[in-house]
């Protein structure tokens, strides 16, 4: 009885030899292991067997049914192995099934840019109607009626008293009007000029800032444009403060940034000056303060406007201004 | 403002190179926008030595010459009588813009080919003589340019002056600011009459003003006996480089002074001014007049005249009138220096359409006690280039109104304004280097009187103003402010928005920004009917364009048009939006209603072209599905789509169009663009549109999330597949599960429409997933059942379905 195990075992492990694939091997299990296979059956008639024998029997058949199990497992693994390494797959280097995003406007990226440098400085966002009233547009903001100061900026009229807005600063009037001094605010948005060639768009963007405080100066507005424009462009970049005009803020100045395409060598982007304007700013007018009411013995206070075409241009190099309103897709999707 | 630099040193020695100048002058606010040298144009002039002369075949007068040019030579025709064999003079090659403004070029004189020619100092306007060609010497190499030769060479600068700046709109004044950059002294123009003035100028003529407002002073003098002709050299010299005309002696004196001092004369040929004198008075309405470049105009009441006895005989302050002025036969002249008040002349100027240098100058304000120095400064010229005899006195009408203004200055205010630390001493020196007088009050004070032709100066900050910019913007520390906590003004409409955004680049949508304006056709090409309130647009008075002519009331056309534009350039797969304002016109006069609207638009494929997908076509789900998406990723709640019947919108196809709203209220519309609105702006291929009131839906979104905890219990789910009318919608279906008030039912899902074979014409299958859920125990599945045939048997007979076969 002994020998039919060891005949068992021996001719198992001759037919697991030969077994090439997976089915064979799945042959093989059950016809050893399985509910009628050979070994299952042995061990079901081991009562059969004398007493004193039937322990070592037992344990020998059990062995073996392990060693079998262990070596057909092994067997398998071989043989999936080898199959899934000789498998062709598939063509990895065709595309996807495409999942894009779409775009935003370089316009959008570029506001919120630059109104996320603000409000990190403590900088609130306030917004405000785009067709405007002749009184914050222009005389709110200390420009007088037939004043060669308005022929700075070229308005489109709705009316007599009703204008688009040419700036985004009428929101300084609005703001003040509602607001107790100190405040720091910027008001993104769009405006109008009468004006269209390849440097001119009759609508553009910018973003208004104004800070009111009972100590600010000149100074502090040079350090926080300068800030802006360092965390805006890079940190080296060379600036300068240049005196200009605007009726609602005295002193006035303009911001340059040395040149970005020539490093102040002169080229055409800067038109030879080695310099680039990128916004204009000052002290805001003590009649502006007092239009609205604030005390001027006690608060001053710093405005700028910043042209976000412009600086949309600077950083991404864009050649002519008008392609931010033709919606091609072809140039929005680069954003 | 043009300023010629070799003009520029006979007011003040410039010591700086062009460089330094240039940005030393835009450091004080002085932009320099370009400088060119005004010779540059004379580069293809070249001294060129006549190597022979022949007579020239068929006329008399005029010589062959062949004339060597350094590296070729060139045959010339030329009538010079000095033109002769080894001469080196200027030659002039084609290509050459002549100072009279011609364009040089190869020509055929009287048969003989000419390359070029030979010029005269008058020629080139480099100075007077026009009798021969110019003899350069022989010590001229030939080829080199004659302004090299002649050592020639003048830079011209453009400045930009901002509007304040009307002091600067001179020499002397441009010449103050070089010289308080440099600290050098400014040398304003000796005035000495050549010979005594004689006679009585109050016998022989009167100044009368009628309106002081409008002219605080009128200054004249008379000069007598002058002989007009061209003016010397000299002084039509100065005037070509600033880019002006010489005329005549006494119109280009006027000039001259007018740029030299900043203020605008006129010269009158005293002898057309009836009953020789002058009136300033407003003009009646409708009154006519002729200025002196021939153009005739009707003039307003108001408008500001300067008139004789009778007639007027110029717009004040704006342009001469062509029966008074200085012609060949004149003989006495009136010279006119006034201030004008520069509203009025603005107003005149604007409401003609005339602009000169001088209404240029008298808008931004001259200085009303430069009338004298100007008048004088003129006479003085005048009786030296034109001969006459200056008549003795000055008339000089309302002098009394230009008192200086005295305003007091805190240094310690400077300081606080500026950030700076300057002392009494050095503010009172930055401001006296532009001839402000500063005198010391206590130690923190100074008096300042500020110069009359500075007009834009009236407060203590405009003084602080100069000072900043003399000591320099630059010079003045950087500091950052102490930024105080409080005082935020949060935008919440800002901030979904910019949500919106980020979720439709997710969804794949591409930003588009569009004019506000746009024609005013547009809505009728939408096809609105009459009597929407979108056809009452706000109208620009000025618009560029007719495309730019009223402000948009919809944001769809915008979108049409962009769909056209990139169709045209082969890119035909869309998916674009748009967030905006649209403007509605209240009432006239008042501001118009602004709504912030967002639409959006998806033309062509469904997916993005691949290998994966034939092309196709999205469709009214597509759009849809972004909408539900967006809404999801916005956390608002219980969005539903009704069908809108076909006249509540004039731009969707009927049946295939939604009103969008959200707890009933409506807050937008989805569809596929009505046919004849694709023909109206010329688009062959279907497109499908939604619109969105972000003012009406900014509300709707949840102020805060608050998390719900997961279930503990497991689900189960029932099908329930119906056969009903396919007219009618499965929103109706589905909200009629929502009301059944069965806490289990947890989700209902619809999982397939289905129309066609075997399901009867007229009839669709439609088939729901209910999901089932309790909060505290796991459902039996008896207990399941018995409530889906509750509700399968409500939906059965409220829709009159039938179960399938
Ligand atoms: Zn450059």
């Amino acid at each position: 009885m002994e020998n039919v195990i060891e005949q068992i075992h021996e001719a198992a492990l001759e037919e697991l030899k030969a077994a090439s694939d997976i089915d064979a091997l799945t042959a093989l299990t059950v016809k050893y292991m399985g509910r009628k296979g050979r070994i299952t059956l042995y061990l079901r008639n081991i009562s059969t067997l004398p007493p004193e024998i039937r322990p070592r029997a037992g344990q020998q058949a059990n062995r073996i049914k392990e060693e079998l199990s262990r070596l057909i497992e092994e067997a398998r693994t071989g043989i999936e192995r080898n199959l899934a390494e000789s498998d062709v797959g598939i063509d990895v280097s065709a595309p996807g099934r495409p999942r894009n995003c779409g775009s935003l406007h370089p316009i959008t990226q570029v506001t919120w840019e630059i109104c996320d440098i603000f409000t990190r400085l403590g900088f609130s966002i306030a917004e405000g109607p785009e067709v405007e009233k002749d009184y914050y547009n222009f005389e709110a903001l200390n420009f007088p009626k037939d004043h060669p100061a308005r022929d700075m900026q070229d308005t489109f009229f709705v009316s007599d008293d009703i204008v688009l807005r040419t700036h985004t600063s009428p929101m300084q009037a609005r703001v003040m009007e509602k607001h107790e001094p100190p405040l720091r605010i910027i008001a993104p948005g769009k405006v109008y000029r009468c004006d269209s060639d390849i440097t001119h768009t009759p609508m553009f963007h910018q973003v208004e800032g104004l800070l009111v405080d009972e100590n600010t100066s000149f100074g502090e507005l040079k350090g926080t444009l300068t800030t802006f424009v360092h965390q805006l462009f890079d940190e080296r970049i060379s600036l300068r403060f240049r005196p200009s005009f605007f009726p609602f803020t005295e002193p006035s100045a303009e911001v340059d940034i040395l040149c970005v395409m020539c490093r102040g060598e002169g080229c055409r982007i800067c038109s030879g000056s080695g310099w680039l304007e990128v916004l204009g700013s000052g002290m805001v007018h003590p009649n502006v303060l007092e239009n609205v009411g604030y005390d001027t013995s006690r608060f001053r206070g710093f405005a700028f406007g910043i042209g976000v075409e412009r600086v949309a241009m600077l950083k991404y190099q864009i050649d002519d201004i008008r392609k931010y309103f033709e919606n091609d897709v072809r140039f929005l999707r680069q954003f | 403002m043009k300023v010629s630099v070799s003009w520029l040193k006979e007011y003040v020695p410039v010591e700086m190179d062009i460089y330094r100048l240039v940005d030393a002058l835009t450091m004080v606010g002085l932009e320099v926008d370009s400088v060119v040298d005004r010779y540059a144009s004379l580069d293809t002039v070249l001294a060129g030595r006549i190597t022979a002369v022949s007579p020239h075949p068929a006329a008399d007068r005029l010589k062959i010459c062949d004339v060597d040019i350094g590296d070729r030579s060139i045959r010339v025709v030329c009538g010079a009588p000095n033109a002769k064999e080894g001469l080196i003079s200027a030659a002039a090659l084609p290509g050459t813009e002549m100072p009279d403004g011609t364009l040089l070029e190869k020509t055929v004189v009287r048969g003989e080919i000419s390359e070029g020619m030979l010029c005269s100092q008058g020629e080139l306007a480099l100075g007077p003589d026009f009798s021969g060609i110019m003899e350069l010497g022989n010590a001229v190499i030939p080829g080199t340019p004659v302004t090299r030769a002649l050592n020639l060479s003048d830079n011209v600068l453009d400045i930009d002056l901002t509007p304040n700046r009307a002091d600067c709109l001179s020499f002397i004044g441009i010449a103050r600011e070089v010289a308080a950059i440099q600290g050098s002294a400014l040398k304003y123009p000796v005035i000495e009459f050549p010979r005594k003035p004689v006679g009585d100028i109050f016998s022989k003529t009167s100044v009368q003003i009628e309106s002081p407002d409008h002219c605080p002073r009128y200054a004249a003098r008379l000069v007598e006996g002058v002989t007009i002709s061209a003016s010397p050299f000299w002084l039509q010299d100065r005037l070509r480089s600033v880019g002006l005309k010489p005329i005549n002696n006494i119109v280009d004196v006027t000039n001259f002074v007018m740029m030299e001092t900043g203020q605008p004369l006129h010269a009158f040929d005293f002898d057309q001014l009836q009953e020789n004198r002058i009136i300033v008075r407003t003009a009646r309405d409708r009154e006519p007049f002729t200025t002196l470049d021939g153009k005739e105009y009707v003039l307003n009441a108001g408008m500001l005249m300067i008139c004789d006895g009778k007639k007027p005989v110029a717009l004040a302050g704006v342009m001469g009138g062509l029966n008074s002025q200085i012609e060949t036969a004149t003989s006495r002249v009136l010279i006119e220096s006034a201030c004008f008040s520069p509203v009025s002349i603005r107003k005149t100027s604007k409401k003609l359409g005339i602009y000169t240098d001088a209404s240029h100058r008298f808008e931004r304000g001259v200085d009303p006690r430069g009338t004298l120095t100007a008048v004088n400064r003129a006479a003085q010229l005048m009786v030296e280039v034109a001969g006459g005899e200056l008549t003795a006195g000055i008339i000089d009408e309302n002098p009394g109104k230009c008192e200086r203004k005295r305003i007091p200055l805190s240094v310690d205010a400077t300081n606080r304004l500026l950030g700076t630390r300057l002392n009494q001493g050095e503010i009172k020196t930055l401001l006296e280097s532009i001839e402000f007088s500063a005198s010391c009050d206590g130690n923190d004070g100074l008096s300042v009187l500020a110069p009359s032709f500075r007009v834009d100066v009236e407060k203590a900050v405009d003084l602080m103003e100069e000072v900043a910019r003399l000591y320099g913007y630059n010079q003045i520390p950087t500091t950052f402010p102490h930024i105080t906590p409080g005082g935020t003004l949060s935008s919440p409409a800002l901030n979904f928005r910019n949500i919106i955004k980020r979720t439709m680049r997710g969804l794949g949508f591409t930003e588009a920004v569009n004019y506000s304006f746009i024609s005013a056709d547009a809505s009728v090409r939408l096809g609105l009917p009459d009597g929407d309130a979108r056809h009452q647009a706000v109208k620009i008075l000025n618009p560029l364009t007719d495309d730019q002519a009223v402000m948009r009331t919809v944001l769809i056309p915008g979108l049409l048009l962009d769909m056209d534009r990139n169709l045209s350039k082969q890119a035909n797969y869309l998916k674009l939006f748009e967030i905006g304002k649209v403007f509605l016109q209240k009432e006239e006069n008042r501001l118009p209603e602004e709504i912030e609207m967002m639409a959006g638009l998806w033309t062509g494929d469904r997916f993005d072209p691949s290998w994966h997908d034939k092309g196709t076509p999205c469709d009214f789900y597509d759009l849809k599905g972004v909408l539900e998406g967006l809404f999801n990723t916005l956390k608002i709640p219980n969005l539903k789509f009704t069908k809108l019947p076909p006249d509540k919108c004039s731009y969707t196809r009927p049946g295939h169009s939604a009103a969008i709203s959200v707890n009933g209220k409506e807050i937008g519309l989805i569809g596929e663009v009505h046919p004849q609105v694709l023909k109206n702006f010329d688009l062959k291929q279907a497109a499908f549109i939604f619109e969105l009131n972000l003012e009406l839906l900014l509300p709707l979104a949840p102020d805060a999330i608050k998390a719900k905890p997961l279930p503990k219990y497991p689900s189960v789910s029932r099908d329930l597949t119906l056969i009903i009318d396919n007219t009618l919608e499965t929103h109706a279906i589905l909200e009629k599960i929502s009301a059944i008030d069965e806490k289990l039912v947890e989700s209902i899902q619809l999982f397939d429409i289905f129309e066609g074979k075997p399901v009867p014409q007229g009839k669709k299958s439609i088939s729901f997933r209910i999901i089932y859920r309790s909060e505290t125990r796991t459902l039996a599945d008896d207990e399941v059942n018995g409530i889906h045939k509750t509700i399968a048997d409500r939906v059965i007979a409220f829709s009159n379905a039938d179960l399938p076969a």
